[in-house]
């Protein structure tokens, strides 16, 4: 079964047909890339798995999205608690102005867990799996806006995971940074794929080459294009896929 | 491990794989045509499939490597070299086969005078040396040992420039063995051929590690470089 | 004359008129103050903060219309603040882009710039009449929490506002509800511009007579306040009464008092600066 699937979905901001049916479905542990140039649709359709779009004014969905087989927009589930099992990752790093350590358990304090031990192990273990523990474990109470843009982003990273989610979504989360930190956020996720379905847009062709198993080229709204990334580099089945691929246009 | 050492050392893996089998394969061919064993020469011929199947795996392999993960500097040439590597192992894969389908020709043991007379097991050792020596520099990458080879290819290119020769006194002093004689002169041109392979490849290693191009320099100048 | 040097004259001509409108300010402040201090700060002693008013000014003192003061202000601070900020926040947070809260978003602006004394005549009517609560601080505190309302509802509106969109989402991401988001991200990250906007506030009610007169801040009143039903003076109208008085005994208590009393409002906005330096520091976006 698909762990993340999306079946003829269309989104509209107000009159502007921004996601034309789109259809795709992802495996679990896998790292999916969605390429295409700017405003072709793959942030919002991203935006579309864990119902980020309903924080916008005058949005409609048509559709079906699907997380493990169950209908996120038709049954009745609780959005917050569905937002808890997906975790996001954004383009700029947001970390809260609080500690590093306050920043990591957040989602767990809005949950109610307030067990100190607990707690701790949660902290110590994600940011060891975001490979920021080493750099950070001798001043947790630091402020995390005091820490580097790649540590920051590293440090969202470590929030997200902290609430151990099957699925991360991440917008280009390395296009802030500078290429040292984008390689580690890179390395990072090659690891993190055998724990976690990742889905990540990027305007980085290479680095989606780099990263992802499969890699979905979205154009103007529509999915052009869903396919292995060796095969999508190499020998891509639509001539449009190859355009944007050797730079012709987008 | 990032993802591109990874598949680089998966890559190197398979080269060794296949380095050791086609090493195996070329051993197997001349112990079959000097002892006439040919079930082992059948085998040899069956093999060559697997040959060929690594051949086009590691072409895959490298083109994707390429294609995605942007290998600069000494992984970008460790790549090209075994790309070509890739290629002239395939060869002496083919030559082996060739060779052990000779023996399946000539249907009976070749005259110990003959090979003798040829130095055909001077030849034979020199070249299961040459191959084991350029597969251990590249397993370990050592440019050192890859560069001994091409001292011991030019016995190699000894014994071929004198076959000839030799092949004719032969079949003067034993006209009943021409088909026989004939048969070796080709085994030892493919042999000379497996020598000039080993070097590229050994050429292939040294622009891996030294960034230097000794194709097509005199094989002297290569002893000194 | 070339352009570049027409351009510099016109340079220097505005620096110097810049830096003659700047001295008029402060040449005022300064003179206000030099009149002022010479004339009251040798009548500030224990006995005049200490002293109730009386008939003969060197026995009159500040003691009730400081208590006064600040029983009003701490009143006032407990009604307004509560009220504004949740209307603030609901009005930034919660309210869905249309006519209704453009409505209230105009209204609100608007009261902001309604006079004081308007304040004074409805509150005497709605608080001291209809509510019977007479002259009392509560009386006063009210009117004066309306007063100030909209300027805790405004600058709360704009901290909330501040507070960038990205720091949301990410609490969104996580899981949390609206109210969650609003308690654990934004109100701590706009607290300084809360802050900063009460003691604004409450730095204006302060000055604020002419509301307290009409409500019925009473301008001889010789005894402490003991409960929020009590009658009550402020130190503005106690100002205002001894200044209008002929005897020349009072003209000084009457500075002393403003001495105090700007004292008072130094220290207001020093503090409203403190806090709101702490706070922004620690909270860069």
């Amino acid at each position: 079964m698909f762990k993340l699937e999306a079946r003829n979905v269309n989104l509209y901001y107000g009159e502007k047909h921004a996601l034309k049916n789109i259809s795709i479905g992802i495996d679990p542990n896998t790292v999916t890339a969605f390429i295409g140039p700017s405003g072709c649709g793959k942030s919002t359709f991203l935006r579309c798995f864990n119902r980020m779009n309903d924080l916008i004014d005058n949005v409609k969905i048509t559709g079906d999205i699907l997380i493990d087989g169950k209908n996120v927009y038709k049954s009745k589930i609780d959005v917050d608690e569905h937002r808890k099992k997906i975790g996001m990752v954004f383009q700029k790093p947001n970390p809260f102005p609080k500690s590093i350590y306050e920043n990591v358990i957040y989602g767990l304090r809005i949950n109610g867990i307030n067990n100190k031990q607990v707690l701790d192990e949660t902290v110590e273990r994600s940011l060891k799996q975001a490979a920021l523990w080493e750099e950070v474990k001798d001043d947790l109470k630091k402020s995390a806006l005091s820490l580097s843009g790649g540590q920051q982003q590293r440090l969202c990273i470590a929030r997200a995971m902290a609430v151990e989610p099957s699925v991360i979504l991440m917008d280009e989360p390395a296009s802030a940074l500078d290429p040292i930190s984008t390689s580690k956020i890179e390395d990072l996720i090659y690891e993190l794929k055998s724990k976690y379905t990742i889905v990540i847009v990027t305007h980085n062709m290479q680095q989606a080459a780099r990263i992802s198993d499969k890699t979905a080229f979205f154009y103007l709204g529509e999915l052009i294009e869903y396919n292995q990334t060796a095969t999508m580099f190499t020998n891509p089945d639509k001539e449009q896929t190859q355009n944007y691929i050797t730079g012709r246009f987008g | 491990m990032t993802h591109l050492e990874e598949e680089l050392h998966k890559l190197r893996g398979e080269m060794i794989e296949m380095a050791n089998l086609v090493t195996s394969q070329i051993e197997k061919s001349l112990t079959a045509l000097v002892g006439e064993d040919v079930d082992l020469a059948r085998e040899v011929i069956f093999n060559e499939k697997r040959v060929n199947a690594f051949e086009l795996s590691v072409d895959k392999d490298c083109e994707n490597i390429l294609a995605l993960l942007n290998p600069f500097a000494s992984d970008m040439r460790f790549v090209f070299a075994t790309l070509k590597i890739n290629t002239n192992f395939e060869r002496i894969g083919d030559n082996a086969e060739g060779i052990a389908k000779y023996l399946l020709q000539s249907g009976k043991r070749f005259d110990e005078e003959l090979l003798a007379d040829c130095r055909f097991h001077e030849m034979a050792d020199t070249v299961k040396d040459m191959l084991r020596a350029v597969t251990k520099a590249y397993e370990d990458n050592d440019a050192k040992l890859a560069r001994t080879v091409f001292k011991q290819d030019m016995i190699l290119d000894e014994i071929n420039k004198a076959s000839t020769d030799n092949i004719v006194l032969y079949i003067n002093k034993r006209p009943e063995n021409i088909y026989q004689a004939l048969y070796l002169l080709t085994v030892i041109r493919k042999l000379e051929r497996v020598g000039d392979h080993i070097t590229n490849i050994a050429e292939e290693i040294i622009f891996h590690l030294e960034a230097k191009v000794l194709k097509h320099i005199k094989k002297i100048a290569k002893e000194d470089e | 004359m070339s352009n570049s040097q027409l351009n510099r004259l016109k340079d220097l001509a505005f620096k110097i008129f810049a830096i003659f409108c700047t001295s008029v300010g402060l040449i005022v402040l300064v003179v206000l103050l030099y009149v002022v201090i010479s004339q009251g700060l040798s009548r500030i002693d224990w006995d005049f903060i200490t002293n109730l008013p009386s008939r003969s000014a060197e026995r009159s003192g500040i003691y009730t219309a400081l208590f006064g003061m600040i029983w009003v202000l701490v009143l006032t601070i407990l009604i307004s603040f509560p009220v504004g900020v949740c209307a603030g926040i609901y009005l930034q947070e919660y309210g869905k882009k249309g006519f209704l809260t453009n409505f209230i978003e105009i209204n609100i602006s608007n009261l902001a710039g309604v006079p004081s004394i308007i304040y004074g005549i409805l509150g005497l009517e709605l608080f001291g009449r209809l509510l019977h609560l007479g002259n009392s601080i509560l009386a006063g505190s009210l009117t004066l929490s309306l007063l100030i309302l909209p300027l805790i509802i405004v600058s709360t509106r704009e901290a909330v506002k501040a507070v960038p969109k990205s720091l949301r989402e990410a609490s969104y991401g996580l899981g949390a509800t609206k109210w969650q988001t609003i308690w654990n991200v934004v109100l701590p990250s706009s607290f300084g511009g809360i802050m900063t906007g009460l003691i604004l506030a409450i730095s204006r009610a302060i000055g604020e007579t002419a509301p307290l007169i009409v409500v019925g801040a009473l301008v001889y009143v010789p005894f402490v306040p003991s409960s929020p039903m009590d009658e009550f003076t402020v130190l503005p109208s106690q100002i205002f009464n001894w200044v209008t008085r002929p005897q020349a005994g009072f003209v000084t208590n009457a500075a002393a008092a403003i001495i105090i009393l700007l004292t008072f409002t130094f220290m207001m906005n020093g503090i409203a600066v403190i806090i709101r330096n702490r706070f922004n520091k620690k909270t860069k976006f």
